[in-house]
């Protein structure tokens, strides 16, 4: 089991070099059935990790690149009417794939991010009144350009918080950057990545970050989190039970990839800035610099 | 002002309870266009509420307090007595209604309320008052606590609140009654003195006496140290009455202190025997708003402010305005050595007659003066008179102008004042000095307190005459008609007129006797162990429970209750903060750190176990292997449920002294 994970952070940290922490928190987010958000510059390697992850998990891959003029038709699908057998047909749209990278996702009109979002959180579609079950497992990655910049909507808080996790890549380190020059393409090398776990394996790797054991000492911890949100003047809106949840299955599936068969403090830690990062609003700025002080200020141990 | 600051109509509704709380008692005394005046203003500020009405301008505002001024001038002569205080309190307590605003203006007025709650004990101290000042004071109380309105305000919470507020202030106030300072009065406010006083008057006429008769409230309360006096010679002598008009006896010129009696104060000039046979009492006595006190003949008293008269009586420096306690020495008269001759003006003093009048009596008193008997002889002859033909009667009919006479020789039906006033008429008119000395006679034992209970029914009338040899004594004339009135009380001697007035025979109802001696017992506690706590009594105590009063030891009596219910309140604060007891796996943990610790390494408190042994290990290279498997093994401990892990924990951190260093 642990081979197999360690197997696919490898195969995917090739593609994306330099990159572990992000790579392993990617498989985590899709361990424990969660969307995940990528927040980041263009080019900085968002389609790459989304494409390496389909190709070693197996799964079919479409990717979305959302424009502002793009309709709920275009992701969810359409029925055309046909001449041949002289009915309506539906077409799928992207949506009916394993795993469906939405490419800049703040570039469209809110009407069709809440098709997409609407569509992660059913994991079914509803076309001209009849309801369309989307393949399983089904996976979302959705990439968007910071905020600040121009032609974009910024999506809701609500539909924040359908993503269990956003995370940004962020530059390569020199090192990394040095062999991405020397090394082979990137596309050559994802074009030869194969998968390594069938959807049983999946199935069942998804199944044992259930099984990771949550002491209480540790949820006495995640509580003690979870209030701070909702007690500190410093949070306006404090983590919101899904939220919490997010965390625990989040640092769950963390654990597994780390090959421990429970969860420690370091791995709420790992994953707490991917899980609240974008679910914590503060008055002055982003959520990072608060999940920073939250992550000083809890103690690890009760008092 | 912001809407926040105006008052909800709820915590106006509070503070009206408040002070209808406070002023009710005052109601009885205040002038009734205080109550009046009261009700308006709080009708006004209830329509200024519903908005039907404006708020009084400042013009308005000013002629009301013009008013009201006046109106107190008009209803209180006198200004600097404490009735038109409590009065003007009242009224501007009316008044502030009238500019009840803001949450300011509320707590002014809550404040001003216990205040008045604090002047009702300033007029009675009794238990019902008692009880009814700390009801009140749970009312304003509560309306402070109703004021952020809405559910705040809801009579339960409010109520619940308060007198939980006051159930924790009570070891506080119990403290304080103990050891606080008793001042005295800054200044003396004369109480007004013309309020109606009860009891014995400074004047006697006929009907007086059956008049206190109807009433049975307390009057002296008497505890005996040592022997207690036989009921015939009860006699509580109050005063002396040696001027007779015609109609009423009064004390006379020179005996009222008032007017320039002889008064012995403390210092005594009387040598009284150091020994032999005397009655040592306290009494307990009611106000009577006057100033003469009640003890048996021959007293002497070492209260301060109570001195002696010369004709054997005892009053106090000021009246008596609230419950007063005495202590007297009596020495029966029979005990002391016979009286030097009484002095001329004395004489005459005690033989005035108004020159006309009742001529049959006169007429009388010179036929057995005329047979020359002795002044014994005298008295017995009228005594005899009085026994054979004579009726004690609680209802006597009228008389006429000529009262002696008509009581003497027609209607021959009376009560002690009568029987006593037709005595020493006829002794005066046969020329024996004699004087009427009225007061309470007999009273009833309570036996569950051991004291002496009178009333104000056992007022009494009886004379004294003075013949050379024995000086002046008692004789009570009344019991030559009625014995069993001296010896039983009126209650048995009249027992079918005393209170006919009443609904129900109460006094043939045992029980209901009993109960009312037992919520005089009651009453009687009440005052011996809170009202006459005074300064002195006061050290007393501090004396009994610290050997002797100095600085240290009384702040050792307050420091310690003090620091021992802070220390308890800390105590309980802690354990109610801690929660629930850590796992062992963390206190062991915890442990390891406070170690780690005190050798200079401090986790911080985001600092998960791992990262902090990684720390460890960079700063501390010595130590990093222990502290890697002393976090490996908590780790294990307390995030994987594990008892192996638990065990190890423990044997790990026995061995785990990173402050000895070994070379």
């Amino acid at each position: 089991m642990q081979k197999i994970i360690s197997t696919l952070v490898a195969d995917v940290g090739k593609v994306l070099l330099g990159k572990e922490h992000q790579v392993k928190l990617a498989l985590a987010c899709l361990l424990s059935r969660g969307h995940l958000l990528i927040e980041d510059l263009p080019g900085m390697g968002k389609t790459t990790l989304a494409h390496a992850l389909a190709q070693v998990l197996g799964l079919s891959y479409k990717r979305v690149q959302f424009t502002s003029d793009m309709l709920p038709a275009d992701i969810v699908g359409v029925s055309i009417f046909e001449r041949d057998s002289g009915q309506f047909r539906f077409h799928e749209g992207p949506v009916f794939s394993q795993l469906l990278l939405a490419d800049e996702i703040n570039r469209a009109s809110p009407k069709t991010q809440s098709a997409l979002l609407e569509a992660m959180e059913e994991r079914q579609v509803s076309v001209d009144g009849e309801t369309r079950p989307l393949p399983q497992p089904f996976f979302v990655i959705a990439t968007q350009n910071p905020l600040h910049q121009s032609g974009t909507f910024s999506l809701p808080e609500s539909q924040l918080d359908r993503f269990l996790m956003r995370i940004s890549l962020g530059y390569p380190t020199r090192e990394a950057e040095r062999a991405l020059f020397q090394g082979v393409d990137p596309r050559q090398q994802l074009r030869q990545l194969r998968p390594r776990v069938d959807r049983a394996g999946l199935a069942g790797l998804q199944q044992l970050v259930g099984q990771v054991k949550a002491s209480d000492s540790l949820l006495d911890y995640l509580e003690r989190l979870v209030q701070h949100t909702r007690q500190s003047p410093e949070c306006p809106v404090g983590l919101s039970p899904r939220g919490a949840l997010a965390l625990l299955h989040a640092a769950r599936a963390w654990a597994l990839i780390h090959g421990r068969g429970h969860v420690l403090p370091e791995d709420i830690q790992a994953v707490l800035p991917a899980v609240a990062g974008h679910r914590l609003h503060s008055d002055s700025g982003d959520g990072a610099q608060l999940v920073e002080r939250l992550l000083r200020q809890v103690d690890v141990i009760a008092a | 002002m912001t809407y926040r600051d105006l008052l909800p109509r709820e915590s106006l509704l509070w503070i009206f309870a408040a002070q209808l709380a406070v002023l009710l008692p005052h109601f009885a005394r205040l002038p009734l266009w205080i109550v009046a005046g009261w009700i308006a203003a709080v009708y006004w500020r209830a329509e200024v509420s519903r908005g039907r009405r404006p708020l009084p301008g400042r013009a308005f505002k000013l002629v009301a307090v013009a008013g009201v001024l006046a109106g107190l001038v008009l209803s209180y002569r006198q200004w600097f007595a404490l009735e038109p205080m409590v009065a003007l309190l009242a009224v501007s307590f009316t008044l502030k209604n009238l500019e009840l605003v803001t949450r300011r203006d509320a707590f002014l007025s809550l404040l001003l309320a216990y205040f008045v709650a604090a002047t009702l004990f300033v007029f009675e101290q009794g238990i019902p008052h008692a009880v009814y000042g700390t009801l009140a004071v749970l009312v304003v109380t509560a309306a402070l606590a109703a004021q952020p309105g809405g559910p705040s305000a809801r009579p339960r919470r409010a109520l619940g609140l308060a007198s939980r507020l006051l159930a924790q202030s009570v070891p506080l106030m119990l403290l304080l009654f103990l050891v606080m300072p008793r001042l005295g009065p800054l200044w003396a406010v004369p109480q007004d003195s013309a309020s109606a006083s009860t009891g014995v008057s400074d004047s006697m006429s006929p009907g007086d006496f059956a008049r206190l008769s109807q009433s049975d409230e307390p009057a002296l309360r008497i505890t005996f140290d040592g022997p207690v006096p036989p009921p015939d010679q009860r006699y509580w002598r109050g005063l002396v009455y040696s001027d007779f008009d015609g109609r009423r006896w009064t004390q006379g010129f020179g005996v009222d202190p008032r007017e320039g009696g002889r008064v012995t104060w403390r210092d005594s000039e009387r040598a009284l025997p150091e020994v032999g046979p005397r009655y040592r009492y306290q009494v307990i006595q009611e106000p009577t708003h006057n100033r003469w006190l009640f003890a048996m003949a021959r007293p002497h008293s070492e209260t301060g402010g109570v001195g002696e008269t010369a004709d054997d009586r005892l009053v106090r420096s000021e009246p008596v305005y609230s419950r007063l306690a005495y202590d007297v020495h009596s020495w029966p008269r029979d005990s002391l050595p016979g009286e030097p001759a009484l002095s001329e003006f004395e004489r005459r003093r005690n033989l005035q007659l108004p020159p006309v009048g009742n001529p049959r009596a006169r007429a009388w008193a010179s036929r057995l003066r005329e047979r020359g008997l002795s002044p014994g002889e005298i008295s017995a002859e009228i005594l005899g008179f009085f026994n054979e033909s004579f009726t004690y009667t609680l209802e006597p009919p009228r008389l006429g102008r000529d009262s002696v006479d008509a009581f003497l020789f027609d209607t021959r039906r009376g009560f002690c004042e009568h029987f006593a006033g037709s005595y020493v008429f006829m002794m005066r008119a046969a020329g024996v000095p004699a004087r009427v000395v009225a007061g309470y006679q007999g009273g009833e034992w309570v036996e569950g307190e051991q004291y002496l209970l009178v009333r104000q029914y056992d007022a009494h009338a009886w004379a004294e005459i003075w013949s050379a040899g024995r000086g002046w004594h008692r004789i009570d004339p009344t019991g030559a008609v009625s014995p069993e009135r001296i010896r039983d009380g009126l209650q048995r001697a009249a027992a079918d007129e005393f209170m006919r007035e009443a609904l129900l025979p109460v006094h043939r109802i045992p029980l209901l006797n009993r109960l009312r001696l037992q919520w005089d017992m009651i009453n009687y506690r009440w005052y011996r162990t809170v009202i006459s706590f005074d300064s002195e009594r006061q050290q007393d105590l501090l004396r009994d429970l610290l050997g002797e009063i100095s600085a240290p030891r009384l702040a050792l009596l307050v420091g310690l209750p003090a620091a021992m219910a802070l220390l308890g309140i800390w105590g309980w604060l802690w354990l109610a903060g801690r929660g629930r007891p850590l796992p062992p796996a963390e206190r062991l943990y915890k442990r390891f750190c406070r170690r780690l610790a005190r050798s200079g390494i401090e986790r911080e408190s985001g600092e998960a176990p791992r990262d902090f042994a990684k720390r460890v290990a960079r700063e501390r290279p010595r130590l990093g292997p222990m502290a890697a498997s002393i976090t490996t093994a908590y780790e294990r401990a307390a995030y994987a449920d594990d008892p192996a892990a638990m065990k190890q924990l423990r044997r790990l951190l026995r061995g785990f002294w990173p402050l000895v260093r070994r070379g």
